[in-house]
């Protein structure tokens, strides 16, 4: 207790001298509360991207050799998910898009024009909102059926429910059945920025009867190795080796991939960081050195009146143990502020550092100023009372 | 078993052998018994100090053997050292060596602390000791505010309030005035009587004539060791000193020095000395 008060006394006395000392530890704390956040605000922003592009998907392309005798698999892909894989498997659509104008009224927009089945909604993360879905006899007649996201609905027809109306896309008229929630913003170029037919009139609209893209959407992200193999197999047999290539692609390993990436980064972060601490903890080894140089006499008369070692030390211990607490608090309290700035202009988010960091940071700062203050504490308590007394 | 029994102790300074070489202490020998009152007497440089520094556990000698308690302080561990210093001696400081950052009163409390005193009470017996130096009217103020002679006191008290067994004290009365210096002495021997081994160093043959036994010491080797009514130096000396300091001008006879020397204390007590 009283070594509390002595240590306070004496980083008053040196105001100045203390407060550089601090900065170090200060910087460090500062330095890995930010960067924590930081990343933690990259990474919910990257996973809150993939999860609005539907998590779990395999992605499947094939290359046909000679597209004039490329066999059509798709009726038999649905099949195979939504009957033998249903276990594992919630969906199958084919991965057909084009660009395309939407016209209603007066109003036209340029927008992204999807070719789906009736399961395009769950492989792609779309809810839908009023209306109905794509039906298997809209596909089966190729009736000229759309759904629209957000942003084409609120661009063409305002507050107006567009269920029910007809619509013209690239010159052909369409009925739209339905409109999906928002689900990125409605802006243009987002995700609500669409519209999805039946992927039945692919020959019409994209020209070409041939599909050769696929999603197929897993329940969940343990199933998707095994769902993978199942369907590589399956593919293995219906189209040879002469006839083409198929690719099959885990969709989550986007963002693992990412995900690694910034975790990698934050090591390094992290690395940069901690070397900031070092250095702070240098700082207070360095300044304690010069304490106990400057207080040696002090050190003799209290060791020559009785002070057992253990005293001195720990009157060193706890004067550099409060000088980078000190430090490692006003480094936190630093860190939450700058979370918070750089959060919102970086991410738009409230961005605060984890409670376990800003823990840990504080305990590391502690531990850094027992750690570096141990050999100037060790070193003052080993000295002989009549050299230390001869010190002026 | 003696208190403390030191056995052809060497400090050396520079290098052996070498020009350098300073030999504070040069072959020492000595045997002090539990309430002893000694005083050791000598010129400037002849390794007083060095001697009691030694004895006071403050230094370790180059060569030889210290004996306190009848064990040899080579085996003891550096807590058992650091317990000596705090509850077996008192140490006044040829400097003072009070700490600037804390008050007198906390200065004198000091000693108090690594002896596990019962805070409550430090204050009180600080208090009490400052009194007996008649500084207790400064136990709020910073030893830097004080002149030389009232540091010194201050130091006497820090080293008083310990109530230690052994008081060590080099040149306790030097920057004080005789008067002031006699009561400290009176204080000495005050508690001499009541069992406390005191160990005093001066180069003052009056001052000397006080203890119980006078040890000289020259060039680092003790020269005489004696009760003062022997020691040749004080003989001539003493008569003045302590005839002055009484105040009545008589000479006492030489068969009656050393008690005298007493009565001169005594006296100095009963007129109620005051700063
Ligand atoms: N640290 C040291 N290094 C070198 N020589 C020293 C050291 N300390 C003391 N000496 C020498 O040892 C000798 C004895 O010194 P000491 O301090 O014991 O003398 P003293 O009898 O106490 O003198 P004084 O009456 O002036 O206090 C002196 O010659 C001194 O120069
Ligand atoms: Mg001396």
């Amino acid at each position: 207790m009283t070594a509390i008060l002595m240590a306070l006394d004496s980083i008053k006395e040196k105001k100045g001298r203390s407060f550089l000392t601090m900065l170090g530890i200060i910087i460090g704390v500062c330095a890995v509360l930010v960067l924590v956040a930081m990343v933690t605000g990259y990474n919910s922003d990257i996973t809150s991207y993939y999860e609005k592009l539907g998590v779990n998907k395999v992605e499947i392309s094939i290359d046909y050799y000679l597209s004039s005798r490329s066999p059509d698999v798709t009726d038999e892909l649905y099949e195979y998910g939504n009957v033998d894989m249903s276990d594992i498997v919630t969906g199958v659509t084919p991965d057909l898009s084009t660009t395309g104008t939407v016209i209603y009224k007066d109003d036209n927009l340029d927008t992204t024009i999807y070719l789906g089945s009736d399961q395009f909604s769950t492989c792609n993360n779309y809810t839908l909102a009023k209306g109905r879905d794509i039906s298997q006899a809209d596909i089966e007649g190729r009736t000229k059926v759309c759904l629209l996201g957000t942003y084409v609905a609120e661009t063409l027809f305002g507050q107006k429910s567009p269920v029910g109306e007809t619509v013209q896309i690239n010159g052909a008229s369409y009925t739209v059945v339905g409109t999906y929630y928002q689900k990125d913003g409605t802006a243009e170029d987002s995700m609500d920025d669409m519209v999805v037919i039946p992927y039945s009139l692919n020959r019409e609209v994209l020209g070409s009867s041939v599909i050769s893209s696929y999603i197929v959407k897993v329940d969940t992200s343990n199933d998707m190795d095994a769902a993978i193999e199942e369907l590589t197999t399956w593919f293995a047999d219906e189209i040879d080796e002469y006839t083409g290539e198929v690719t099959l692609e885990n969709g989550n390993s986007d963002l693992t991939s990412s995900t690694e990436e910034t975790a990698s980064l934050s090591a390094i972060l992290g690395g940069i960081a901690g070397i900031a601490l070092l250095v702070g903890g240098i700082g207070i080894m360095n300044i304690m050195l010069v304490t106990v140089t400057e207080r040696t006499r002090e050190i003799g008369i209290k060791k020559a009146i009785g002070a057992p070692r253990s005293e001195i030390v720990t009157q060193f211990l706890v004067e550099s143990a409060i000088l980078s607490a000190m430090g490692g608090i006003i480094g936190i309290l630093l860190g939450f502020a700058l979370s918070l700035i750089m959060g919102k202009i970086l991410y738009d988010l409230i961005l605060f550092p984890s409670t376990a960091i800003t823990i840990a940071g504080f305990l590391f700062s502690i531990a850094i100023g027992i750690g570096f203050g141990l050999y100037p504490a060790v070193k003052a308590s080993g000295l002989q009372p009549v050299d230390a007394l001869r010190a002026d | 078993m003696s208190l403390i029994k030191i056995e052809n102790v060497f400090k050396i300074y520079g290098d052996e052998g070498c020009e350098n070489e300073v030999r504070a202490l040069d072959g020492v020998s000595l045997e002090i018994d539990y309430g002893e009152f000694v005083a050791i007497i000598g010129s400037s440089g002849s390794g007083k100090s060095t001697m009691m520094n030694m004895l006071g556990c403050l230094d370790v000698p180059t060569r030889g053997e210290y004996y306190l308690d009848g064990i040899p302080i080579r085996e003891r561990t550096e807590r058992e050292l650091s317990d000596i210093r705090s509850r077996r001696i008192g140490f006044i400081f040829q400097g003072y060596n009070l700490i600037p950052s804390l008050t007198v009163w906390q200065n004198v409390a000091l000693p108090m602390t690594y002896q596990k005193v019962n805070p409550g009470d430090r204050y009180q017996r600080a208090i009490e000791a400052l009194e007996k130096v008649d500084i207790a009217s400064k136990a709020e103020n910073r030893p830097t505010q004080l002149s030389g002679g009232q540091q010194q006191r201050v130091a006497i008290a820090r080293a008083i309030a310990t109530k230690s067994p052994i008081i060590m004290a080099d040149e306790p009365t030097g920057a004080l005035d005789s008067k002031t210096g006699v009561q400290v002495l009176g204080i000495l021997r005050q508690l001499n009587e009541e069992g406390t081994t005191i160990i005093l160093i001066t180069h003052d043959n009056g001052i000397a004539a006080q203890a119980k036994r006078v040890i000289r010491v020259q060039d680092g080797r003790i020269i005489s060791d004696s009760a003062p009514g022997d020691d040749p130096f004080i003989m001539s000396q003493t008569k003045k000193e302590v005839a002055s300091a009484v105040g009545d001008g008589t000479t006492p006879s030489g068969a009656l020095r050393v008690e005298n020397g007493r009565a001169a204390w005594a006296g100095a007590r009963a007129g109620g000395l005051t700063q």
